[in-house]
């Protein structure tokens, strides 16, 4: 009696990532990042909304941009 | 962004400065920022101008898709994470603290 031959499995495993996320970034490590100034959610000691302008942290911090979607917002 | 949240003291403590972006207004960005805890600036790009400039501005939706980026102090991009692996702030805070290590390397 022969043993019992392995057997591929009949279904191929399963593809856990269905994300078709369309635009990705041009931007490429180690290029200058654009600059912007854009209004924030902090308030400065005047009362008034801060103003953010990426190069002022220029020799100063790194910065990291976290780009989120608030209405799908789920981290 | 509950993610960063939670992680921000590592960030915090490698010399860096945190920014949510969306293209959202500042008062909803301020309510999302109460509802979720938020201590870190969240920017309101509501012009889409730098959504647009980084490239990941979703034409169809009219948002900016998901990213982090990692900007050294030279203004330099260091480290970029697009789409569902950008919620996972691992990989952004690992890139700060490769920054951190280069600078104290003379």
């Amino acid at each position: 009696m022969a043993p019992a031959s392995t057997q591929a499995p009949p279904q191929a495993p399963a593809q856990p990532k269905a994300t078709p996320v369309v635009p990705h970034t041009n931007l490429k490590v180690g290029q200058a990042a654009p600059d912007f100034t854009l209004p924030s959610t902090i308030v400065g000691a005047d009362g008034r909304g801060v103003r953010y302008k990426l190069s002022d942290f220029k020799g100063k911090k790194n910065v990291v941009l976290a780009f989120y979607v608030l209405a799908f917002t789920g981290g | 962004m509950k993610a960063y949240q939670a992680d921000i003291a590592k960030f915090e403590t490698t010399d860096t400065q945190i920014f949510g972006i969306s293209v959202d207004s500042v008062p909803a960005n301020r309510e999302f920022g109460k509802q979720n805890g938020i201590t870190f600036p969240l920017l309101s790009d509501f012009k889409r101008t730098v959504v647009k400039d980084y490239g990941i501005f979703n034409e169809e939706g009219g948002y900016g898709n998901r990213a982090t980026f990692v900007i050294d102090k030279d203004g330099i991009i260091q480290h970029i994470d697009e789409g569902s692996v950008a919620i996972d702030p691992a990989g952004a805070s690992d890139a700060c603290n490769i920054l951190t290590h280069k600078k104290a390397t003379p």
